[in-house]
């Protein structure tokens, strides 16, 4: 379902691909065309977050013919998939780093819609770029502040006070620079179902965000969950990804050491904390599809206190241009 | 007389006494130097307009700013690949003579005849490969592509020639390369004034062609058929030092320059079929960029390709080795040109070159023979592979060999910085405290050993000799290239002979031993984790006793081992051949021995003290000799007696039922045996113990360091193997290693099965937390509490620190604003630290004055900062845009160098491919047979690698100018050829023109003098590629080949051309400004698609479609600003997009049968072929023009109504201008007849009145006359008169002047002396 509408999706943003799925639906041709972009709008299947389809797009959006401009429609956050908040707060702040900024570089949250039934809608834009920098991003730094959004809809607005409450007693032990909003949204731009949850980051000085999130379970699925409990939960979680460290984003792994690789011929280097299973996948991946290998060394922290061990990968650009990016 | 002697006095016109004389002059005047003319006229130096100013300023800036490159990143290796020289030139101009001048001159070697590039070695740090370029357009297209530096021949006897145009157009269009020219034949020229002449007017005209001042070599005479070698020898000088500007095509592609082809084919499959595809190996230095395996490449000439098999080979014309020497040696300057025959010889003189097409030849035999052996040809093809093919592609490599990972290979050489690290830790130790340890212990628990090394060590001692000139003569015979490689280094140093050839023994059974290890080490580890965490320390322990072996071991190879780390390729290509050519049993021969050598070694040398550079040695053979112990205690454990030769046949059978085992995995022997072994050490372990009762302590640190090792090398090569590792491993295997080996902190990474499948079951990017810590806990909560800006500050970094120090430091400075401030602290943080940690030495060297010395100290730290400070803000101000940018580049390509620096090759070709400069071999399948039968060495065979998706095909937007000496406009859709990128390929461009709303207008031909776009079908380039287009590639024509240069600007999957379409029709019926059009359209639903567009008469009357009719089908009602004439055409202007014939046809020069390269002829135009056939085209006749005949027209008078003109103005109303009519009879007036009488009366009057005219004429011009003349006198009256008034006037003007003056003086002066001179 939800890969159908993927498909779908890649289908529009590209110009000439070919997709043959056969009868049975078990296997799928594909293609590639280029790149095309442009202001386009999509409904995403509500069985998974826009994060999943968002993912992919960030990785795509800088290499489009015209800059992208999509409005996407459906489930801004769920427990599965990294929510459109958290990427808001931490992909894009990693993209600029690479060299793809500029102000239409955003993602607006129109709408919120929590599974079940969805019905939130974002605005995501993405300048494009003919070549990205590499990077060297070895010093994550130290934590100056923590912010975060509890939102909740379609539930009383006081949940999101409350969440936000058992949050910051938690993490005022570590640090007194927090700030956590809450968002409240009502009407229209709150969807279809219920539910309310919270996502924080943790932003260094070196300007390294790390991220955590959690939503209350869906109506009608799993027991409810008390917003205090879902806070204190939340706080735990950026506290263990502090714990992980490295200089991205748990979530953001393989979107930067993909941007890595379709950098120019330079070495780049970052820091991370332990890979997830889904980068390690993504790594072998980017070895069969690029022939790329990254060099992984382990990095002790010398002193302790900070956290667990971190894993430096380096590697050299395969030299990628965006080939569709018109010339004049 | 003495007056003629006198020379008269000349005054000096220049030199110094002439100069100082102008300049007196000058200054006397007032009007010296220009800073006095600034003092003194400061007005004509001011702002006279600031609108001026700002141009000037602005133009300055322009050309300033003009001078600059956009810096780009320095990507040349260290090593960098021989530079392209191209020699190009039309035909009989002198290029081969130039050539080998040039080689003879390097080399001092003399070349008969040169096919295909020849590499020589010029200097230190260069060297050259020399290429010389046809006058045919295809060799030229390609070599521009890869030149680096054009020799461009040209006769100066003849003047340029279109080949020199032709070829220079062609570099401007793939980036510019370095161009020389070099004028020849310059002794035909008699006259040495029509020489001079000949010689200016060529430099000049080559200058505006290339850039002013490019440099022109002029080649006079020659002497014995070759140039003068001095002006060769310049010539030489003036190529190896020149530098070079990075081209982006070539910095961005890998190419290669092939000096060498072989085919691989099987024989048999040629047999059968002759014309089947072809299998075949290229050679040559990599350029360019990093190339990839598997990557996709293009031969100009040939076609796509995908790369089957890439491996770096030695050197064959390596740069001399660094030395401090100015010049080269004779043995250094070597020459390298296979395809001349060069490089199959080998000179007797000296080794010279190294040949390894033998080597290869024999693999290729051997693959063949392989499957009728069986066990052990095929562990010996597994050698080869790993030896040979190391960084290719694993899968391919491993396919029949039992799954002997590659990622264990690249795991040792991944290995040894971490195993370095711990090493030093421990050793420092270990070295210490457990120097008895050892002893006793290798007493005590290695006394079993002791034996078998003992014995092996008889052996050894008894068979080492013999050994030796085995091995010599088994070198000699094998093969050439061993033979070759093995003369460099035993005539060199004969002495080191014996030696060499043992460290190659060492190495030898490493090669196929060290991916046992690490099956073994894993395997271990397996036993170990699994059962409980008090073995993991009693393991870890031994571990480390075994480190301590290892150690010793280390330390005796350590003397020689500076040589084998650099020999290990030789050595390893050796063993590859040795085993290839001999036989089972004389590798099972050497193998024991080597093994008895280490091995005694190890036994010889515990007592000796392990030095800190051990720490230096790489891990693999660390591993290997871990390895080793290993297998030989296993050996122990089998058979405890046997003498060496016995063991070695042992030894091999074990290790090829090791590799067997790989794929069960683990053999529960080796298992069993390890587990004893660990036992037993563990009972040293506590031997040891209590011996050194005292250095317990010592041993808890040991303890923990061996921890601190484990966890690493856990950590980091199960990381890699982890996530590399994976497409190689079984499954199973895989599943197995993910249970155990990951203790610790990675172990959620680890995708079991299950988790596996849940991962495919929901692909996401989060990464979920399995347990949380809890984070309540106090410990926890410290673990990561200095992540935090609140926690613990790094000493350099830490703010209250530093500001202190600032304080000390900057204390006086109060007034500084803010940012500068911060900026001091910034810069002081670094300093700093550095300062207090020299501080803290001083003060554990010398504590006796230490106040003293922290005064100075700080005096001295004082007198840097405030000098930084000085320095950052006055020398910022020079920092540019520009020089930012660039220094960020060159931090960059330092930062490319040095990462990779300190990995073999074998690691560094896995992480960033194969690196230009080295010497590669790359495997081609599915050649067409032509290329190999149709081989000439004189046509450049170059291997363009292509980058991602650029083997695609799509439409291609070009600009693109008919080139202005082409004498032909190009017409759409005609076939033409393009050289883009690396390709040359024939295509069917549409051009088209950009209108002002964005549309792209099909266009017929294109324009004559003015850029239009093109748009074909054919390969994906990158965008801002340049490309040059041309009629045909074959034969010669005298006039410009290059039809068209442009640029790629867009690449797309779809195109939007569209070419103009009119759609008529015509009037059926006219109201007044409606009417009803028919003829247009066919059908209403047609015209229902038209509705609103706008419509024109041909007499320019505008309207627009309204609505079909019923009537007749695909009429429709229209309106239209004026009345329509039945007579009237009416049109609409509509667009259709046109579509592009999608033909690419790749130009395959090479395929032709030799002497016929130069004809390749593809698609023919439509023009040529009516041509050829003789076929007239049918001309429309309405098309033709004929003359315009024209109608007088004629025009009705203007009639206005009657009612209408009587309220008209009387000057506007129509005027009768009918004639009267005939005035009736009756109105005639009567004629008047005369008497006689009267005739003669009026007579007289007319008489008289003629006379009294003439009367008064004659008075009327006597009076002007008489008038003149008084005027006249008048005149001169007056002019006395003024006279006189004048003088009058004088004299009274000057009275009062006088008196005037008079006054003036008396009343400056005052009033007596007024009064006097009164």
């Amino acid at each position: 379902d939800f890969e159908a509408s993927f498909i779908r999706l890649i289908d529009k943003v590209t110009n000439g691909s070919r997709i043959e799925i056969n009868q049975t639906g078990t296997t799928l041709y594909y293609q590639p065309g280029l790149l095309y972009g442009g202001s386009l709008e999509h409904d995403c299947s509500p069985s998974r977050g826009i994060g999943y389809y968002l993912e992919s797009l960030l990785c795509l959006a800088p290499f489009m013919k015209h800059p992208l401009k999509i409005v996407l429609r459906g489930v801004t956050n769920d427990q599965v998939d990294p929510s459109v908040d958290v990427l808001k707060a931490t992909a894009l702040p990693l993209l600029k780093k690479f060299g793809i900024d500029g102000e239409s570089l955003e993602i607006k949250i129109n709408r919120r819609g929590m599974p079940p039934k969805g019905g939130g809608e974002i605005l995501f834009t993405c300048p494009v770029r003919k070549v990205l920098q590499p990077v060297q991003f070895t010093d994550p730094g130290k934590i100056k502040r923590i912010r975060g959004t509890a939102y909740s809809v379609r539930v009383s607005p006081q949940m999101a006070n409350r969440m936000v409450e058992s949050a910051r007693g938690i993490l005022n032990k570590f640090l007194p620079d927090i700030y956590i909003y809450t968002d409240h949204m009502k009407g229209v731009s709150s969807g279809k179902s219920p539910g309310f949850g919270m996502c924080l980051t943790a932003e260094t000085i070196n300007g390294t965000i790390l991220s955590a999130e959690l939503a209350s379970n869906p109506q009608g699925q799993g027991a409810a969950v008390l917003p205090e409990e879902l806070g204190q939960n939340c706080a735990k979680l950026l506290l263990e990804e502090v714990y992980r460290g490295g200089c991205v984003d748990s979530t953001n792994q393989s979107l930067a050491l993909l941007l890595m690789t379709l950098g120019q011929r330079d070495v780049s280097k970052v820091l991370l904390g332990p890979l997830s299973p889904y980068t390690i996948e993504f790594l072998r991946h980017l070895r069969s599809f690029f022939q790329i290998m990254f060099k992984i060394e382990t990095k002790t922290a010398e002193e302790e206190h900070t956290g667990g061990e971190k894993v430096l990968m380096t590697c050299v650009g395969i030299g990628f241009c965006n080939l569709s990016k018109t010339i004049r | 007389m003495e007056e003629k002697e006198k020379k008269k006095h000349r005054a000096k016109h220049s030199g110094p006494k002439a100069e100082k004389k102008r300049k007196r002059y000058l200054n006397d005047l007032g009007i010296g130097d220009e800073e006095n003319a600034r003092k003194r006229n400061p007005k004509a130096f001011t702002v006279q307009s600031a609108v001026r100013m700002a141009r000037t300023f602005h133009r300055t800036q322009d050309l300033k700013t003009k001078k600059h490159h956009i810096p780009v990143v320095d990507r040349t290796p260290l090593e960098p690949p021989p530079v392209v020289v191209v020699v190009v030139g039309p035909p009989k101009v002198g290029k081969s003579t130039v050539i080998k001048c040039l080689i003879k001159n390097f080399t001092r070697q003399k070349l008969v005849e040169i096919r295909g590039p020849v590499t020589i070695v010029s200097g230190k740090k260069r060297r050259l490969t020399i290429i010389e370029c046809g006058c045919d357009i295809n060799t030229m297209i390609d070599l521009a592509k890869v030149a680096d530096l054009v020799l461009m021949l040209i006769d100066a006897s003849f003047g340029f020639e279109m080949e020199t145009f032709e070829f220079l157009n062609i570099c401007q269009v793939h980036g510019f390369p370095k161009i020389m020219g070099v004028l020849t034949h310059l002794d035909t020229f008699k006259n040495n004034k029509q020489l001079k002449k000949t010689k200016k007017k060529l430099k000049h005209r080559f200058w505006t062609e290339v850039y002013p001042g490019a440099k022109l070599f002029y080649l006079s005479g020659m002497v014995h058929g070759e140039y003068q070698k001095q002006e060769i020898h310049n010539l030489g000088r003036f190529i190896s030092v020149m530098k070079f500007r990075p081209l982006t095509w070539q910095t961005s592609h890998p190419y290669v320059l092939a000096d060498r082809m072989e085919e691989l084919t099987n024989p048999e499959d040629v047999r059968i079929n002759p014309k089947c595809d072809r299998k075949i190996s290229l050679y040559g230095y990599l350029r360019g960029a990093h190339l990839k395996n598997k990557s996709q490449i293009h031969m100009p000439g040939v076609g796509d390709f995908t790369v089957s098999d890439v491996s770096f080979l030695p050197d064959p014309c390596a740069l001399p080795e660094q030395q401090k020497k100015r010049s080269l040696n004779e043995k250094e300057k070597l020459v390298y040109a296979p395809l001349s025959g060069v490089g199959g010889i080998v000179y007797d003189k000296d080794a010279v070159y190294i040949d390894l097409g033998g080597s290869h030849a024999h693999e290729k035999e051997e693959e063949e023979v392989r499957p009728n052996q069986e066990l052990v040809q095929s562990l010996i093809s597994t050698h080869s592979t790993i030896d040979v093919k190391m960084a290719s592609s694993k899968v391919s490599l491993f396919m029949d060999s039992t799954p002997l990972g590659s990622e264990d290979v690249g795991q040792e050489f991944v290995m040894p910085k971490e195993e370095r690290q711990v090493d030093l830790k421990t050793g420092r130790v270990r070295r210490k405290a457990v120097f008895e340890d050892d002893e006793k212990e290798n007493d005590d628990a290695a006394s079993d050993e002791e034996d078998d090394q003992e014995e092996g060590d008889e052996e050894e001692a008894v068979s080492e000799d013999g050994s030796d000139g085995d091995d010599e003569n088994d070198a000699e015979e094998e093969s050439e290239r061993v033979l070759i490689r093995e003369g460099m280094a035993v005539r060199r140093a004969k002495r080191l002979k014996t030696e060499v050839a043992q460290e190659e023994a060492v190495n030898e059974l490493p090669a196929f031993a060290d991916s046992d290890d690490d099956l073994e080490m894993s395997s271990e580890e397996e036993g170990e984790t699994a059962p409980e965490d008090s073995e993991m320390e009693e393991d870890e322990e031994e571990e480390e006793e075994e480190g301590d072996i290892q150690r010793t071991c280390e330390d005796e190879s350590s003397g020689s081992e500076s040589e084998a780390a650099n020999k290990r390729a030789e050595s390893k290509q050796y063993d590859m051949d040795s085993e290839r050519t001999e036989t089972k049993s004389q590798i099972s021969e050497h193998s024991p021995k080597r093994k008895a050598v280490l091995t005694t070694d190890s036994g010889n040398c515990t007592a000796e003290e392990a030095s800190e550079s051990e720490d230096e040695n790489s891990s693999l053979e660390e591993g290997e000799e871990l390895e080793e112990e290993e297998s030989h205690e296993e050996l122990e454990a089998e058979e405890s007696n046997r003498n060496g030769f016995q063991h070695s046949q042992a030894k091999k059978a074990d290790s090829v039922g090791q590799t067997k085992i790989k794929t069960v995995d683990t053999e529960d022997d080796d298992v069993e045996n390890l587990l004893r072994e660990e036992e037993e050490y563990e009972e040293k372990i506590d031997l040891s113990a209590d011996t050194t009762g005292a250095l317990k302590w010592k041993e808890d640190l040991t303890q923990k360091a061996a921890e601190a090792f484990l966890r690493q090398q856990r950590s980091t090569p199960n990381l890699r193997k982890l996530v590399y590792g994976k497409a190689v491993e079984d499954e199973d295997q895989e599943s197995e290693d993910a249970d155990d080996e990951l203790g610790g902190l990675f172990r959620v990474s680890r995708p079991d099965k299950a988790s596996k499948q849940k991962a495919n079951a929901l692909d996401c990017s989060k990464f979920l937390v399995e347990k949380l810590k809890d984070w309540d806990l106090e410990e926890v909560m410290s673990s990561i509490r200095d992540c935090f800006v609140t926690g613990k500050w790094e000493d350099d970094k830490d703010a209250a620190k530093l500001l202190e120090e600032d304080e000390e430091l900057y204390g006086d400075f109060e007034d500084l604003e803010t940012g500068v401030v911060h900026k001091g602290k910034a810069a002081a943080g670094g300093e700093q630290s550095g300062s207090e940690e020299e501080e803290e030495e001083d003060e554990k060297t010398s504590k006796l004055e230490p106040e003293e010395e922290e005064k100075k100290k700080e005096r001295m730290d004082k007198k840097r900062k405030l000098k930084e400070m000085f320095d950052a803000e006055y020398d910022e101000g020079d920092a540019t845009y520009f020089d930012d940018l660039k220094e960020e580049m060159h931090k960059q390509a330092q930062l490319n160098r040095a990462e990779f620096e300190d990995q073999d090759d074998e690691t560094r070709v896995q992480y960033e491919g194969f690196r230009p400069g080295m010497y590669v071999r790359i495997e081609i399948e599915n050649v067409p047979c032509e290329f190999v039968l149709n081989f000439d060495p004189h046509y450049p065979i170059i291997l363009g690698g292509l980058g991602n998706s650029e083997g695609n095909v799509g439409y291609v937007q070009l600009r693109l100018k008919k080139h202005r000496w082409y004498k032909k406009i190009l017409k759409t859709r005609d076939p033409l050829i393009l050289s883009l990128g690396w390709r040359r390929f024939q295509t069917i461009p549409m051009f088209y023109m950009e209108d002002h709303n964005g549309r792209h207008r099909l266009l017929k031909y294109t324009p004559q003098h003015m850029h239009c776009g093109a748009a074909f079908w054919g390969p994906i380039t990158p965008q801002g590629t340049g490309f040059l287009a041309v009629q045909s590639v074959s034969g010669t024509t005298p006039d410009f080949r290059i039809a068209a240069t442009g640029v790629v600007l867009d690449l797309d999957k779809s195109i939007t051309i569209v070419k103009k379409l009119k759609l008529t029709g015509f009037p059926f019926k006219i109201f007044k400004n409606t009417c009803f059009i028919k003829g247009m359209f066919n059908s209403q639903l047609e015209v229902a698609k038209f509705e609103g567009a706008a419509i024109r008469s041909v007499s320019g009357i505008r309207g627009q479609i309204k609505k079909a009719l019923r009537a007749p089908v695909g009429a429709f009602r229209a309106t239209f600003e004026d009345k329509l004439l039945m007579s009237d055409i009416v049109f609409v202007r509509t667009w259709y997009p046109v579509s592009i014939p999608t033909f690419y046809n790749p130009v395959t020069s090479l395929l032709k049968p030799a002497g016929e390269k130069d004809s390749w002829s593809g698609m023919k135009t439509t023009g040529q072929l009516r041509y050829e056939r003789g076929i007239k085209l049918k001309q429309n006749k309405d098309s033709l023009y004929k003359p315009i005949v024209r109608e007088k027209r004629h025009f009705n008078k203007l009639h206005i109504p009657k009612a209408l003109q009587k309220a008209l103005p009387f000057k506007n109303k129509p005027k009768n201008l009918e004639k009267k009519g005939k005035t009736p009879k009756d109105q005639w007036r009567p004629a008047v007849i005369r008497e006689p009488h009267e005739k003669k009366i009026s007579a007289l009057l007319s008489a008289l009145s003629t006379v009294n005219n003439y009367k008064i004429k004659k008075a009327k011009a006597k009076h002007r006359e008489q008038l003149k003349e008084y005027l006249k006198v008048k005149q001169k009256e007056d002019e006395q008169k003024f006279k006189r008034q004048k003088e009058a006037k004088k004299k009274v003007y000057r009275i009062l002047g006088q008196r005037e003056k008079k006054r003036q003086k008396s009343s400056l002066k005052g009033s007596s002396k007024g009064e006097k001179s009164m």
